[in-house]
C-alpha cells in the first residue's frame, strides 16, 4: 500500500479515462472526500447561526458558478445577474403560491424558465462584445426588474410575495439544517456538472468562444448558438439559486434583486476567480461572510472606541469596493490562483529548486 | 472535377479591389500553392474560401458544392480547416485542449450529456483523444501537451495552429505562411510535417509560403496573384518561366 505522506516522484496513468478524470492523483481525490465530508457534518457540529450562514455562501456560490460559466468561461460579461436570481425566485413562488405546485416541480421549472429568458436577453451577444453586452445586460436588469415591480396582478408588486420551505416525504426542510442538507446536495451537483461541462466538447467550445471567438467560428463552432447556449446554461444555475434563496428567506420583492446584487456576484468570481468552478465557491464565500465578519469586527472595536457602529453602513461599500480594486491588481486570477500559488510553493517545499 | 474551384473572384473593400476575377481550380490530393508579394491578396483569397470575407462577386465550389455564400462553421464541417497566419490559438487552452477543439465538428455530445459526463460524451471523448494523441505524435509534441499554448515558443505555436487544423480530418487544409519568422531547422521540419500530411492523411494542401525554394519543390500548381490579379497560374517550372511572375515577383536572377 502507498504510503499517503510521501510525495509520489511521478503519477502514471496507463489509460485515457484515468488521464482525463477530474482529480487524477489519489492523495488529492482523497482530500476532495475528506472535504466534502467535512461539510457533510458541519450542521451536527455546529450553531445553528453558522449553519445558516453556510446555507446563504451555498446558494451565493450556485449563482457565481452559474455566472462564472457565463463571464468567466464565455467571456460574456453580464450585469444582469441580479434579475436573473429574481426571474428565478419569482417563478417558484408563482407556481407555489398561485398554481399550488410543489417545490420539487417549481424549482427545476425556475432553472428551466430563467434559462429561457436568459437566452433571449443573450441574443444581442452575437454583435455586442465588452461594454456594450455589459450595457446591454443592464438593460435586461433593469427591464426585468420594472416588470417585477409593476406586474402586480402576479407578482405582487413592491410589496413581493411570500414563499414556503419545502417538505420532503411529510419531512419539512423548515429547520436550518434541513435546508443546508438541499442547498449542499445541489451546490455539489452544480459543481461537477460545471466541471465536467468544461472539460467536454460544450465547455471547450466556451472556452473557445472566449478566448479566440474568430478562430473558434473557423474550427466549426456556431458562435450565435453556443453564445446563446452559454446564457441559458449560466441563467439556468443563476435560476436554481434563485429559488432556493427565495424559499430559503421565504420572501421575494423587486429591492432584493437590484443592481447591487449583480455587482456583488460579478464581485465573487472576480475575487474567487474567472474561468474557475472552485474559484467561484471561495468567492461566494468570501464576499457572503465579508460583512459578517465586518460587523463582528466593529462590535468588538466599538467596546473601545463608541459610536464606531454608526459608520458601520458606509464602511462595508468602502472595504467591499477596496478588496475588489486590491484583487484586480494584485491578484487578478483570485483565490483560486492564490490556492494554486500555494499547493506549487509547498509541493517543492522546503526545498524550492 | 477539380476538389476547390474558384471562378471568377472579386473582393472589394470600399473602392479597393483586393481580388480581381480571379479563377483557378485545385484538384484532389495535390499540394496547390499561392504565392505573390505582399499585398496580392493570398490571404483575403484564403479568407474567402473560408468564410471570413463574402466576395463580391464570382463564386467557390467545394467538392461540387456550391459554397460562396456558406456560414464559415458549415464549411468547416464540409471538410475545409484552415491554420492562421498570425496564430489564433486558444490561448489559455493546453496544447491537447485546441487540438481536442478541432474535432468539434466530429463530435456530437451536448450540453447535458457533457455535464453529466455520462454514456456518449466520455466515450466520444476517449475515442477523439485517441485521434488527437495520433496528432500530437505525428507533429512531435509529447511533451508540451498539457501545457497552455500561450506558454509555448512561436515555432511550437505555429506547430500546434497546424496540429489543430489536422485534427479535423479535413479534405482540405489551408495554411497561411506556416514557415513564417522560422529559422532553417524550424522550416525544414515543417516542410517535413507538409509533405507527410500530403503522402500519409492524402489531405490536399493549400499553401501560402514567400520561401521559393520550399514552395518550388513541394507544389504540384502554383498560382500568382499580384495586386489581386491571377497573373500566372501552373506546375513550378511553368511559373519559373512565366514573364509576367518574373517581372512581378520572382526577380530577374532566377531566370539566368
Amino acid at each position: 500500500m502507498r504510503n499517503p505522506f510521501v510525495m509520489e516522484c511521478g503519477e502514471f496513468r496507463a489509460s485515457y479515462k484515468e488521464d482525463m478524470a477530474l482529480y487524477k492523483i489519489p492523495r488529492v481525490r482523497y482530500r476532495v472526500y475528506a472535504i466534502i465530508a467535512f461539510f457533510a457534518v458541519f450542521p451536527l457540529i455546529f450553531p445553528e447561526y453558522y449553519v445558516g450562514l453556510a446555507t446563504l455562501c451555498g446558494i451565493a456560490a450556485i449563482g457565481a458558478i452559474g455566472l462564472n460559466i457565463l463571464t468567466g468561461f464565455t467571456g460574456l460579461i453580464s450585469i444582469g445577474v441580479g434579475a436573473f436570481l429574481g426571474v428565478g425566485g419569482y417563478t417558484s413562488a408563482i407556481l407555489t403560491t398561485k398554481l399550488g405546485l410543489s417545490f420539487w416541480i417549481s424549482f427545476p421549472l425556475a432553472g428551466i424558465v430563467t434559462a429561457a429568458v436568459g437566452a433571449l436577453f443573450g441574443i444581442p451577444s452575437l454583435r455586442l462584445k465588452g461594454l456594450y453586452l455589459a450595457m446591454a445586460t443592464l438593460a435586461a436588469q433593469v427591464i426585468i426588474l420594472f416588470v417585477i415591480s409593476h406586474w402586480d396582478s402576479l407578482t405582487g408588486g413592491t410589496a413581493g410575495m411570500v414563499l414556503q420551505r419545502p417538505s420532503i416525504g411529510g419531512y419539512m426542510l423548515s429547520s436550518e439544517t434541513g435546508y443546508y442538507y438541499l442547498m449542499f446536495v445541489i451546490l455539489i451537483f452544480t459543481a461537477i456538472f460545471a466541471m465536467n461541462l468544461f472539460r467536454s466538447r460544450t465547455g471547450r467550445a466556451f472556452v473557445a468562444v472566449r478566448d479566440r471567438d474568430l478562430a473558434a467560428e473557423v474550427m466549426g463552432i456556431n458562435l450565435f448558438k453556443y453564445k446563446v447556449l452559454a446564457f441559458a446554461v449560466s441563467s439556468f444555475f443563476v435560476g436554481i439559486a434563485g429559488a432556493l434563496l427565495g424559499h430559503y428567506t421565504m420572501i421575494v420583492s423587486p429591492e432584493l434583486y437590484s443592481i447591487q446584487v449583480s455587482i456583488e456576484y460579478l464581485a465573487m468570481i472576480l475575487v474567487g476567480g474567472l474561468g474557475s468552478v472552485m474559484g467561484s465557491i471561495y468567492g461566494a464565500v468570501f464576499i457572503t461572510l465579508l460583512p459578517v465578519v465586518l460587523r463582528g469586527l466593529i462590535e468588538t472595536l466599538s467596546v473601545f472606541m463608541p459610536g464606531l457602529e454608526g459608520v458601520f453602513a458606509g464602511l462595508r461599500e468602502v472595504v467591499f469596493g477596496a478588496i475588489i480594486i486590491l484583487f484586480l491588481i494584485y491578484e487578478p486570477e483570485g483565490l483560486a490562483k492564490m490556492w494554486r500559488n500555494l499547493k506549487d510553493y509547498f509541493k517543492l517545499w522546503p526545498f524550492s529548486y | 472535377m477539380p476538389l476547390l474551384e474558384v471562378e471568377n473572384l472579386s473582393l472589394h473593400f470600399g473602392g479597393v479591389a483586393a481580388l480581381n476575377e480571379v479563377s483557378f481550380h485545385i484538384e484532389e490530393g495535390e499540394i496547390f500553392s499561392l504565392i505573390g508579394p505582399n499585398g496580392a491578396g493570398k490571404t483575403s483569397m484564403l479568407n474567402c474560401i473560408s468564410g471570413l470575407y463574402h466576395p463580391s462577386q464570382g463564386s467557390i465550389k467545394f467538392d461540387g458544392r456550391e459554397i460562396t455564400h456558406m456560414k464559415s462553421y458549415k464549411r468547416t464541417e464540409l471538410g475545409i480547416a484552415r491554420a492562421f497566419q498570425n496564430i489564433e490559438l486558444f490561448k489559455n487552452m493546453t496544447v491537447l485542449e485546441n487540438l481536442m477543439l478541432g474535432r468539434h465538428v466530429r463530435m456530437k455530445s451536448g450540453v447535458l450529456s457533457g455535464g453529466f459526463y455520462w454514456g456518449l460524451a466520455q466515450k466520444e471523448e476517449i475515442e477523439h483523444r485517441k485521434a488527437v494523441e495520433d496528432i500530437i505524435d505525428f507533429l512531435e509534441i509529447e511533451h508540451y501537451r498539457d501545457q497552455p499554448v500561450g506558454m509555448l515558443s512561436y515555432g511550437l505555436q505555429k506547430r500546434v495552429e497546424v496540429g489543430r487544423a489536422l485534427a479535423l480530418d479535413p479534405k482540405i487544409l489551408l495554411l497561411d505562411e506556416p514557415m513564417a519568422g522560422m529559422n532553417s531547422e524550424e522550416k525544414e521540419d515543417m516542410a517535413r510535417f507538409v509533405i507527410e500530411i500530403h503522402e500519409e492523411r492524402k489531405t490536399t494542401v493549400v499553401l501560402i509560403e514567400h520561401d521559393m525554394g520550399v514552395v518550388m519543390d513541394l507544389s504540384d500548381h502554383i498560382a500568382v496573384l499580384d495586386f489581386g490579379k491571377l497573373i500566372g497560374f501552373g506546375t513550378p517550372s511553368e511559373i519559373q518561366q512565366n514573364p509576367k511572375v518574373i517581372e512581378a515577383y520572382l526577380g530577374e536572377e532566377q531566370t539566368g
